[in-house]
């Protein structure tokens, strides 16, 4: 039995952690969670019924720091579910680097650290034998990561091209279809639980840079950091811009670029026919490969449907392990 | 795209075909061939041809083969044009874009303005040479920093 623990018990690790202990994944136990005041440990599992609301309420809550449930042997897989941080990629960078160096197994939706130390942790993961896997950092529950490297692998990928944040596809598609200004778009986002209360990341850009460094770095073999990303965000583009832009036929996205020559990211022009020119919260992913020709997947980019993703993810190492 | 490529062949039978074999070998479409007899100078007639070619890589590689088997290229020119929308957002000097896109061999088909002073949005659909859009867009995309706006392209 792989002794699972949770770090971060917010949006999707309360989700995830409903999932595992219902035994979505055979051969997997929850075993701790722990949010940033403290942490609660069962050696013998959770039920979906013992979940608790409000982990500090929990009569064996204890205070302290997450990386008790990491040291000391007491679980096989952390599942990271911190905030993300783009500054130094903490607190997910220590919980995974340790966990790592434990010998455990890691499965994350943290962006900070697989975007600010990819090629250290990966490093880490190949020396010691286990597995880090992160396909719920990009594109939700779409399946990217794994779709290139198991279908995908003998091809060659050329560029990827796509709309890696749903916020800013909502705005956008508001502006175009509603005629909104930016700001109202932005208000009614906010006022839906779309957009964070604090949206900067997503409007400047930073959340698609984080993704297609992971993107490049992951599945074009690339060693890119979030500083060689040339970014754009949309504040600057007025309704006037929009309406220019539909008049041609086309609509204004905020779009992801990784190819050998650069990664860039950036409001860009794009036919309505094409097929990355999807709208509300969707998102929309483009490869380009020397064989295949082009392909597009389209989803939830967040939200509930990133479950999906982790779920896939610890059932991954699940089957390594059972063999 | 469509490539004239001018070359100076030996008036000798088969030198021709030498040249043809390679273009199509890297995917040309061999359009037209012009022979221009009456410009024979110093032993060599200079003929051009018309080529339709998948992309940028093959034309080169055509180019070397052609090359590589003692012919010449004296030119290689491209026919046609690309039409580019973009978008500017914000201030901008418009003779100085006007100039910019002049510098770079190509040419303003279409603009219209928005938003007057208070919000200024400007279209434009630029015609450019294949080989010259890529270098066009990205000094566009300088001023339009040094202006503090915004240049949305197509992609
Ligand atoms: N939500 C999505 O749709 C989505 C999609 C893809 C990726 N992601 C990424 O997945 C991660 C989790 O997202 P989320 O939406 O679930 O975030 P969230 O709702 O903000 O939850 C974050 C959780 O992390 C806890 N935390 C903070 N510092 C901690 C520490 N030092 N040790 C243990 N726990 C700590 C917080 O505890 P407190 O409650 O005590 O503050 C909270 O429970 C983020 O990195 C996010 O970027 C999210």
């Amino acid at each position: 039995m792989i002794r699972c623990v949770i770090l971060g018990y917010g949006f999707l690790g309360r989700r995830l952690a409903k999932e595992l202990a219902l035994n979505r994944v055979e051969g997997v136990k929850l075993v701790g969670i722990a949010s940033s005041k403290g942490h609660i440990y069962r050696e013998k599992g959770f039920k979906s019924s013992e979940l608790p609301e409000d982990i500090t309420r929990a009569s064996d809550f204890r205070e302290g720091s997450s990386l008790e449930l990491v040291d000391g042997r007491l679980a096989d897989l952390l599942v990271e579910l911190t905030p993300t941080n783009i500054r130094d990629g903490e607190p997910g960078l220590s919980h995974i680097r340790r966990a790592l160096e434990e010998g455990m197994d890691v499965v994350t939706a943290n962006k900070g650290p697989m975007a600010l130390a990819y090629e250290e942790l990966t490093g880490l993961a190949e020396e010691r034998g286990v597995m880090l896997l992160y396909e719920a950092t990009v594109g939700g529950g779409m399946p990217l990561i794994s779709l290139q490297k198991r279908c995908l692998m003998a091809d060659e990928l050329l560029e990827i091209r796509g709309i890696l944040n749903g916020t800013t596809n909502y705005i956008l598609s508001r502006m175009h279809f509603e005629g909104m200004t930016f700001d109202l778009a932005l208000r009614e986002a906010q006022m839906l639980g779309i957009a964070e209360r604090d949206p900067s990341l997503d409007i400047n850009g930073i959340d698609t840079a984080l993704k297609i460094v992971i993107l490049a770095n992951s599945l074009m073999n690339a060693r890119r950091k979030l500083s060689d990303v040339k970014v754009k965000g949309i504040r600057k583009v007025t309704s006037e811009a929009v309406a220019a832009a539909k008049e041609s036929g086309m609509a204004i996205k905020l779009i992801g670029t990784a190819s050998e020559e650069e990664l860039s990211v950036a409001p860009r022009l794009i036919k309505l026919g094409d097929p990355l020119c999807i709208h509300g919260t969707l998102n929309a992913v483009n490869f380009k490969l020397r064989i295949l020709g082009n392909l597009t997947i389209i989803g939830e980019g967040a939200g509930e449907s990133t479950v999906s993703a982790l779920l896939n993810d610890i059932r991954e190492v699940a089957r390594a392990r059972s063999g | 795209m469509r490539v004239r490529l001018t070359l100076a062949l030996v008036d000798r039978p088969g030198v021709l075909l030498k040249a043809l074999e390679q273009i199509a070998l890297n995917g040309g479409n061999i359009i037209s061939i012009i022979h221009n007899r009456d410009r024979i100078t110093s032993g060599y007639v200079p003929v051009s041809v018309n080529v339709e070619f998948p992309d940028p890589a093959s034309l080169e590689r055509a180019k070397k083969g052609i090359e590589g088997s003692g012919i010449p290229v004296i030119e290689a020119e491209t026919l046609e044009k690309e039409i580019a929308t973009m978008i500017l957002v914000g201030k901008a000097d418009v003779d100085a874009l006007i100039r910019k896109v002049e510098e770079h061999g190509s040419k303003i088909s279409a603009l219209h303005l928005t938003g007057g002073v208070e919000s200024p949005c400007l279209k434009l659909l630029v015609e450019a040479p294949h080989d010259k859009l890529r270098p066009l867009l990205s000094s566009l995309e300088k001023l339009a920093e040094e202006w503090d706006a915004l240049l949305i392209t197509e992609g």
